[in-house]
Protein backbone atom coordinates (compact mmCIF):
# COMPACT_ATOMS: atom_id res chain seq x y z
CA UNK A 1 0.00 0.00 0.00
CA UNK A 2 1.39 3.48 -1.07
CA UNK A 3 1.74 6.11 1.50
CA UNK A 4 -0.67 8.22 0.04
CA UNK A 5 -3.93 5.62 0.21
CA UNK A 6 -2.85 5.18 4.02
CA UNK A 7 -2.81 9.23 4.22
CA UNK A 8 -5.94 9.28 2.51
CA UNK A 9 -7.94 6.72 4.49
CA UNK A 10 -6.87 8.38 7.81
CA UNK A 11 -8.10 11.35 6.59
CA UNK A 12 -11.53 10.45 6.05
CA UNK A 13 -11.23 8.07 9.07
CA UNK A 14 -10.77 11.14 11.04
CA UNK A 15 -13.74 12.89 9.60
CA UNK A 16 -15.60 9.99 10.94
CA UNK A 17 -14.20 10.19 14.44
CA UNK A 18 -14.71 14.37 14.42
CA UNK A 19 -18.21 13.52 13.26
CA UNK A 20 -19.03 10.94 15.74
CA UNK A 21 -17.42 13.35 18.38
CA UNK A 22 -19.95 16.22 16.89
CA UNK A 23 -23.15 14.02 17.41
CA UNK A 24 -22.37 13.49 20.90
CA UNK A 25 -21.62 16.97 21.67
CA UNK A 26 -25.15 17.93 19.89
CA UNK A 27 -27.37 14.97 20.91
CA UNK A 28 -25.85 13.22 23.29
CA UNK A 29 -25.78 9.92 20.57
CA UNK A 30 -24.76 6.51 22.77
CA UNK A 31 -24.42 4.77 19.50
CA UNK A 32 -21.71 7.51 18.29
CA UNK A 33 -20.23 7.62 21.85
CA UNK A 34 -20.12 3.56 21.52
CA UNK A 35 -18.53 3.86 18.31
CA UNK A 36 -15.99 6.31 19.81
CA UNK A 37 -15.41 4.11 22.35
CA UNK A 38 -14.42 1.15 20.22
CA UNK A 39 -12.10 3.29 18.69
CA UNK A 40 -10.38 5.03 21.31
CA UNK A 41 -10.62 3.56 24.81
CA UNK A 42 -8.18 0.66 24.15
CA UNK A 43 -5.65 3.52 22.52
CA UNK A 44 -5.80 5.74 25.32
CA UNK A 45 -5.31 2.56 27.81
CA UNK A 46 -2.15 1.71 25.97
CA UNK A 47 -0.96 4.99 25.32
CA UNK A 48 -1.35 5.68 29.38
CA UNK A 49 0.35 2.28 29.95
CA UNK A 50 3.50 3.33 27.43
CA UNK A 51 4.04 5.96 29.71
CA UNK A 52 4.55 3.73 32.41
CA UNK A 53 1.16 3.51 34.54
CA UNK A 54 0.35 0.38 35.72
CA UNK A 55 -2.92 -1.26 34.34
CA UNK A 56 -5.43 -1.08 37.07
CA UNK A 57 -4.82 2.74 37.58
CA UNK A 58 -4.64 3.05 32.90
CA UNK A 59 -8.42 1.29 33.72
CA UNK A 60 -8.94 3.69 36.24
CA UNK A 61 -7.94 7.09 33.84
CA UNK A 62 -9.54 5.59 30.62
CA UNK A 63 -12.99 5.52 32.15
CA UNK A 64 -12.49 9.27 33.50
CA UNK A 65 -10.97 9.95 30.12
CA UNK A 66 -13.88 8.69 28.50
CA UNK A 67 -16.57 9.87 30.76
CA UNK A 68 -14.98 13.44 30.09
CA UNK A 69 -15.66 12.32 26.38
CA UNK A 70 -18.99 12.15 26.65
CA UNK A 71 -19.13 15.20 29.07
CA UNK A 72 -17.78 17.78 27.57
CA UNK A 73 -18.21 17.12 23.35
CA UNK A 74 -20.68 19.96 22.94
CA UNK A 75 -16.98 21.88 23.60
CA UNK A 76 -15.54 20.24 20.95
CA UNK A 77 -14.93 22.12 17.44
CA UNK A 78 -13.90 20.08 14.68
CA UNK A 79 -12.39 23.77 12.60
CA UNK A 80 -9.48 23.88 15.72
CA UNK A 81 -8.47 20.10 16.34
CA UNK A 82 -9.39 16.82 14.98
CA UNK A 83 -10.75 14.09 17.54
CA UNK A 84 -7.73 12.48 18.14
CA UNK A 85 -5.61 15.58 19.58
CA UNK A 86 -8.95 17.07 21.58
CA UNK A 87 -8.76 13.67 22.86
CA UNK A 88 -5.15 13.44 23.40
CA UNK A 89 -5.15 16.31 25.51
CA UNK A 90 -7.98 14.89 28.05
CA UNK A 91 -5.90 11.94 28.07
CA UNK A 92 -2.72 14.00 28.54
CA UNK A 93 -4.38 16.11 31.60
CA UNK A 94 -5.77 13.65 33.03
CA UNK A 95 -2.24 11.59 33.63
CA UNK A 96 -0.54 14.62 34.95
CA UNK A 97 -3.06 15.96 37.18
CA UNK A 98 -2.97 12.30 38.82
CA UNK A 99 0.74 12.59 38.95
CA UNK A 100 0.60 15.78 40.32
CA UNK A 101 -1.83 14.99 43.09
CA UNK A 102 -0.15 11.80 43.74
CA UNK A 103 3.32 14.13 44.36
CA UNK A 104 1.04 16.20 46.68
CA UNK A 105 -0.19 13.99 48.72
CA UNK A 106 2.53 11.41 49.39
CA UNK A 107 5.29 14.05 48.99
CA UNK A 108 7.26 12.17 46.86
CA UNK A 109 10.09 13.50 45.26
CA UNK A 110 9.28 14.51 41.22
CA UNK A 111 13.25 14.29 40.74
CA UNK A 112 12.81 10.96 42.30
CA UNK A 113 15.09 8.03 40.38
CA UNK A 114 12.11 5.71 41.12
CA UNK A 115 10.40 7.93 38.51
CA UNK A 116 12.40 7.88 36.06
CA UNK A 117 12.00 5.66 32.92
CA UNK A 118 13.07 1.80 33.73
CA UNK A 119 13.76 0.24 30.52
CA UNK A 120 16.02 1.77 28.43
CA UNK A 121 16.43 0.20 24.98
CA UNK A 122 19.42 0.59 22.57
CA UNK A 123 19.31 3.34 20.68
CA UNK A 124 19.79 0.99 17.49
CA UNK A 125 16.19 -0.64 18.76
CA UNK A 126 14.53 2.85 19.32
CA UNK A 127 15.44 4.06 15.50
CA UNK A 128 13.66 0.43 14.03
CA UNK A 129 10.77 1.23 16.14
CA UNK A 130 10.58 4.68 14.81
CA UNK A 131 10.64 3.27 11.78
CA UNK A 132 7.85 0.79 11.97
CA UNK A 133 5.68 4.08 13.60
CA UNK A 134 6.40 5.73 10.25
CA UNK A 135 3.43 5.02 8.15
CA UNK A 136 0.69 5.83 10.52
CA UNK A 137 1.83 9.41 11.54
CA UNK A 138 1.79 11.35 8.53
CA UNK A 139 3.36 14.54 10.08
CA UNK A 140 6.23 12.76 11.20
CA UNK A 141 7.03 10.94 7.80
CA UNK A 142 9.21 13.96 6.56
CA UNK A 143 11.28 14.00 9.34
CA UNK A 144 14.41 12.53 9.23
CA UNK A 145 14.96 9.66 11.63
CA UNK A 146 16.97 11.16 14.67
CA UNK A 147 14.36 14.17 14.48
CA UNK A 148 11.49 11.80 14.76
CA UNK A 149 12.39 9.82 16.96
CA UNK A 150 12.83 12.29 19.68
CA UNK A 151 9.25 13.44 19.05
CA UNK A 152 8.16 9.81 19.31
CA UNK A 153 9.80 8.65 22.63
CA UNK A 154 8.26 12.79 24.20
CA UNK A 155 4.98 11.62 23.18
CA UNK A 156 4.91 7.66 23.21
CA UNK A 157 6.44 7.26 26.44
CA UNK A 158 6.58 10.36 28.18
CA UNK A 159 9.92 11.38 28.01
CA UNK A 160 11.16 15.08 29.00
CA UNK A 161 13.79 16.22 26.29
CA UNK A 162 16.10 15.69 29.24
CA UNK A 163 15.56 12.30 29.43
CA UNK A 164 15.70 11.58 26.06
CA UNK A 165 19.33 13.03 25.69
CA UNK A 166 19.90 10.41 29.00
CA UNK A 167 18.24 7.77 27.38
CA UNK A 168 19.98 8.61 24.13
CA UNK A 169 23.17 9.36 25.73
CA UNK A 170 22.79 12.82 23.68
CA UNK A 171 24.12 15.96 24.92
CA UNK A 172 21.04 18.45 25.72
CA UNK A 173 21.96 20.83 23.12
CA UNK A 174 21.95 18.27 20.50
CA UNK A 175 18.12 17.03 21.49
CA UNK A 176 17.05 20.57 21.91
CA UNK A 177 18.59 21.18 18.31
CA UNK A 178 16.49 18.21 16.63
CA UNK A 179 13.44 19.42 18.64
CA UNK A 180 13.99 22.63 17.00
CA UNK A 181 14.77 21.49 13.28
CA UNK A 182 12.11 19.06 13.74
CA UNK A 183 9.28 21.93 14.78
CA UNK A 184 10.50 24.15 12.07
CA UNK A 185 9.29 21.63 9.17
CA UNK A 186 6.34 20.63 10.97
CA UNK A 187 5.74 24.00 11.25
CA UNK A 188 6.00 24.30 7.13
CA UNK A 189 3.40 20.92 6.75
CA UNK A 190 1.30 20.16 9.32
CA UNK A 191 -1.57 22.05 8.14
CA UNK A 192 -3.74 18.91 6.85
CA UNK A 193 -3.08 17.26 10.28
CA UNK A 194 -5.11 19.74 12.46
CA UNK B 1 19.08 34.17 24.65
CA UNK B 2 15.71 35.08 23.20
CA UNK B 3 14.13 34.04 19.98
CA UNK B 4 11.45 36.21 17.51
CA UNK B 5 8.41 37.22 19.34
CA UNK B 6 10.01 36.42 22.50
CA UNK B 7 9.35 32.66 23.22
CA UNK B 8 11.35 30.37 24.45
CA UNK B 9 13.29 26.86 23.01
CA UNK B 10 11.09 24.37 21.41
CA UNK B 11 12.01 22.23 23.43
CA UNK B 12 10.23 24.04 26.47
CA UNK B 13 7.20 23.82 24.01
CA UNK B 14 7.56 19.77 23.78
CA UNK B 15 7.73 18.83 27.29
CA UNK B 16 4.68 20.62 28.10
CA UNK B 17 2.52 19.31 25.01
CA UNK B 18 3.99 15.65 25.92
CA UNK B 19 2.94 16.66 29.21
CA UNK B 20 6.60 15.99 30.79
CA UNK B 21 7.68 18.80 32.56
CA UNK B 22 9.59 18.19 35.49
CA UNK B 23 7.00 20.31 38.00
CA UNK B 24 3.31 21.69 38.45
CA UNK B 25 5.04 25.06 38.77
CA UNK B 26 6.51 24.41 35.25
CA UNK B 27 2.87 23.40 33.96
CA UNK B 28 1.65 27.00 35.26
CA UNK B 29 4.23 28.78 34.08
CA UNK B 30 3.65 27.19 30.09
CA UNK B 31 0.25 27.06 30.29
CA UNK B 32 0.06 31.08 31.52
CA UNK B 33 2.59 31.69 28.78
CA UNK B 34 0.40 29.83 25.97
CA UNK B 35 -3.08 31.88 27.48
CA UNK B 36 -1.01 35.07 26.66
CA UNK B 37 0.98 34.14 23.27
CA UNK B 38 -0.36 33.58 20.04
CA UNK B 39 3.42 32.46 18.99
CA UNK B 40 3.32 30.04 21.78
CA UNK B 41 0.06 28.88 21.24
CA UNK B 42 0.44 28.07 17.99
CA UNK B 43 3.81 25.90 18.37
CA UNK B 44 1.64 23.95 21.39
CA UNK B 45 -1.41 23.19 18.73
CA UNK B 46 1.30 21.68 15.92
CA UNK B 47 2.80 19.84 18.79
CA UNK B 48 -0.65 18.27 20.54
CA UNK B 49 -1.84 17.24 16.50
CA UNK B 50 1.23 14.80 16.78
CA UNK B 51 0.44 14.00 20.26
CA UNK B 52 -3.37 12.83 18.49
CA UNK B 53 -1.60 11.73 15.67
CA UNK B 54 0.28 9.46 18.34
CA UNK B 55 -2.68 8.53 20.34
CA UNK B 56 -4.00 7.29 17.10
CA UNK B 57 -1.60 4.98 15.93
CA UNK B 58 -1.30 3.69 19.38
CA UNK B 59 -1.88 -0.33 19.45
CA UNK B 60 -4.65 -1.13 22.09
CA UNK B 61 -4.65 -5.05 21.75
CA UNK B 62 -4.65 -5.41 25.83
CA UNK B 63 -8.75 -5.98 26.90
CA UNK B 64 -10.08 -3.44 28.65
CA UNK B 65 -11.16 -3.71 32.35
CA UNK B 66 -14.61 -2.18 31.42
CA UNK B 67 -16.96 -1.44 28.75
CA UNK B 68 -18.62 1.68 27.29
CA UNK B 69 -21.74 0.13 29.29
CA UNK B 70 -20.32 0.87 32.77
CA UNK B 71 -19.34 4.62 31.02
CA UNK B 72 -22.60 5.58 29.93
CA UNK B 73 -24.25 4.19 33.39
CA UNK B 74 -21.74 6.23 35.26
CA UNK B 75 -22.86 9.64 32.67
CA UNK B 76 -26.36 8.52 33.30
CA UNK B 77 -25.79 8.13 37.11
CA UNK B 78 -24.02 11.18 38.67
CA UNK B 79 -24.90 15.01 38.24
CA UNK B 80 -23.64 16.52 34.94
CA UNK B 81 -20.27 17.78 36.80
CA UNK B 82 -16.81 17.04 35.07
CA UNK B 83 -14.60 14.98 36.87
CA UNK B 84 -11.39 15.85 35.19
CA UNK B 85 -12.37 19.57 34.36
CA UNK B 86 -10.58 22.13 36.96
CA UNK B 87 -12.53 23.16 40.00
CA UNK B 88 -14.83 26.26 39.38
CA UNK B 89 -12.59 29.47 40.27
CA UNK B 90 -15.56 30.26 43.19
CA UNK B 91 -12.09 30.48 45.13
CA UNK B 92 -11.31 33.87 46.45
CA UNK B 93 -11.53 36.34 43.12
CA UNK B 94 -7.69 37.35 42.56
CA UNK B 95 -7.38 41.07 42.15
CA UNK B 96 -8.29 42.15 38.84
CA UNK B 97 -5.77 44.98 38.17
CA UNK B 98 -3.11 42.40 38.52
CA UNK B 99 -4.06 40.12 35.16
CA UNK B 100 -3.63 37.34 36.24
CA UNK B 101 -3.81 34.57 33.46
CA UNK B 102 -6.98 31.94 34.31
CA UNK B 103 -4.31 29.27 34.46
CA UNK B 104 -2.66 31.36 37.30
CA UNK B 105 -5.66 32.07 39.17
CA UNK B 106 -7.05 28.02 38.89
CA UNK B 107 -3.32 27.02 39.99
CA UNK B 108 -3.99 29.35 42.99
CA UNK B 109 -7.34 28.40 43.52
CA UNK B 110 -7.00 24.54 43.30
CA UNK B 111 -4.21 25.20 45.89
CA UNK B 112 -5.73 28.02 48.23
CA UNK B 113 -2.66 29.79 47.43
CA UNK B 114 -2.53 33.47 48.07
CA UNK B 115 -1.15 36.81 47.00
CA UNK B 116 1.08 38.18 49.80
CA UNK B 117 3.07 41.10 48.59
CA UNK B 118 6.20 41.77 50.10
CA UNK B 119 8.79 44.18 49.87
CA UNK B 120 11.64 43.95 47.22
CA UNK B 121 13.47 46.71 46.76
CA UNK B 122 12.52 50.02 45.91
CA UNK B 123 9.68 50.30 43.81
CA UNK B 124 9.35 46.32 43.90
CA UNK B 125 7.38 43.87 45.70
CA UNK B 126 7.28 40.29 45.50
CA UNK B 127 4.75 37.36 46.17
CA UNK B 128 6.55 33.88 46.50
CA UNK B 129 3.87 31.41 45.56
CA UNK B 130 5.68 28.33 45.64
CA UNK B 131 9.08 26.61 47.07
CA UNK B 132 10.15 23.63 45.95
CA UNK B 133 12.27 20.94 47.54
CA UNK B 134 15.51 21.74 45.12
CA UNK B 135 15.43 25.70 45.70
CA UNK B 136 12.68 26.70 43.08
CA UNK B 137 10.31 29.50 43.09
CA UNK B 138 7.58 30.44 41.52
CA UNK B 139 6.55 34.46 42.10
CA UNK B 140 5.18 37.37 41.27
CA UNK B 141 7.36 40.45 40.61
CA UNK B 142 5.51 44.35 40.57
CA UNK B 143 7.34 46.94 39.63
CA UNK B 144 6.52 50.57 39.63
CA UNK B 145 7.36 52.48 36.11
CA UNK B 146 10.70 53.27 35.91
CA UNK B 147 12.30 50.77 38.33
CA UNK B 148 15.48 49.35 37.20
CA UNK B 149 16.83 46.20 38.25
CA UNK B 150 20.83 46.90 38.38
CA UNK B 151 23.40 44.60 36.72
CA UNK B 152 22.67 40.82 37.76
CA UNK B 153 23.80 37.21 36.91
CA UNK B 154 22.01 33.88 37.72
CA UNK B 155 23.18 30.80 39.28
CA UNK B 156 20.38 28.83 38.05
CA UNK B 157 17.97 29.35 35.14
CA UNK B 158 14.99 31.80 35.14
CA UNK B 159 11.73 32.20 33.15
CA UNK B 160 10.00 35.56 33.38
CA UNK B 161 6.55 35.74 31.77
CA UNK B 162 5.33 39.57 31.82
CA UNK B 163 1.53 39.47 32.98
CA UNK B 164 1.43 43.28 32.64
CA UNK B 165 2.74 46.23 31.75
CA UNK B 166 6.05 45.73 30.04
CA UNK B 167 10.13 45.50 30.57
CA UNK B 168 13.37 46.35 28.93
CA UNK B 169 16.36 43.98 28.95
CA UNK B 170 19.03 45.96 27.23
CA UNK B 171 17.12 46.99 23.53
CA UNK B 172 14.73 43.96 23.98
CA UNK B 173 11.22 44.63 24.93
CA UNK B 174 9.04 42.33 27.08
CA UNK B 175 5.24 42.70 26.45
CA UNK B 176 2.27 40.62 27.82
CA UNK B 177 2.91 36.99 26.60
CA UNK B 178 6.79 37.72 25.83
CA UNK B 179 8.88 35.25 27.96
CA UNK B 180 12.16 35.41 28.78
CA UNK B 181 14.75 32.58 30.03
CA UNK B 182 17.95 33.82 31.74
CA UNK B 183 20.39 31.49 32.23
CA UNK B 184 23.34 30.73 34.62
CA UNK B 185 26.34 33.37 34.14
CA UNK B 186 24.52 35.84 31.66
CA UNK B 187 24.06 38.85 33.03
CA UNK B 188 20.84 41.34 32.93
CA UNK B 189 20.43 44.88 33.26
CA UNK B 190 16.68 45.40 33.57
CA UNK B 191 14.26 48.44 33.47
CA UNK B 192 10.69 48.73 34.00
CA UNK B 193 9.13 50.53 30.83
CA UNK B 194 8.01 54.19 32.02
CA UNK B 195 4.45 53.88 30.61
CA UNK B 196 2.74 51.51 33.81
CA UNK B 197 3.29 49.68 36.57
CA UNK B 198 4.68 45.97 35.64
CA UNK B 199 3.93 42.35 36.62
CA UNK B 200 5.73 39.38 36.08
CA UNK B 201 5.20 35.82 36.79
CA UNK B 202 8.75 34.28 37.53
CA UNK B 203 10.17 30.55 37.99
CA UNK B 204 13.73 31.07 39.53
CA UNK B 205 15.84 27.97 40.18
CA UNK B 206 19.00 29.69 41.90
CA UNK B 207 19.50 32.59 43.68
CA UNK B 208 19.98 36.01 41.50
CA UNK B 209 23.61 36.73 41.95
CA UNK B 210 24.51 40.86 42.16
CA UNK B 211 27.42 42.38 41.44
CA UNK B 212 27.37 45.08 44.51
CA UNK B 213 28.08 43.71 47.83
CA UNK B 214 25.48 46.46 49.03
CA UNK B 215 22.70 44.56 47.11
CA UNK B 216 24.01 41.23 47.97
CA UNK B 217 23.46 41.89 51.74
CA UNK B 218 20.40 43.26 50.54
CA UNK B 219 18.85 39.91 49.35
CA UNK B 220 19.54 38.11 53.24
CA UNK B 221 16.42 40.62 54.15
CA UNK B 222 14.21 39.65 50.73
CA UNK B 223 14.50 36.08 50.64
CA UNK B 224 16.11 36.24 46.67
Amino acid sequence: MTQDTDRRRSISDAARLAGLLEQVGRKRDAQAFRALFDHFAPRIRSFLMKRRVSSALADDLTQDVMLAIWRRASSFDAAKASAATWIYTIARNAHIDHYRKAVRARKIDEHDPHFQPPDQPLPDDLYERAEAGQSVTGALSGLPDDQRLVLELAFTEGLSHSEIAERLDLPLGTVKSRVRLAMNKMRQGLGEWK
Amino acid sequence: MTQRGHVLDDSWYLDYAAGTLGTEAQDVMMASHVELSDEARGRVAALETLGGAMLDASDGEAPLGFSVEDILRRAGGEAEEDLTAAPATAAPAADDSLCLPQALQDYLARTGTPVRWGFLGPGMRKAILWRGEHGERLWLLRAQPGVAIPHHGHNGSELTLVLKGSFWDGEQEYRPGDVEEAHPGVEHDIRIDEGGECICLALTEGKLKFESPVLRAFQVFTGL
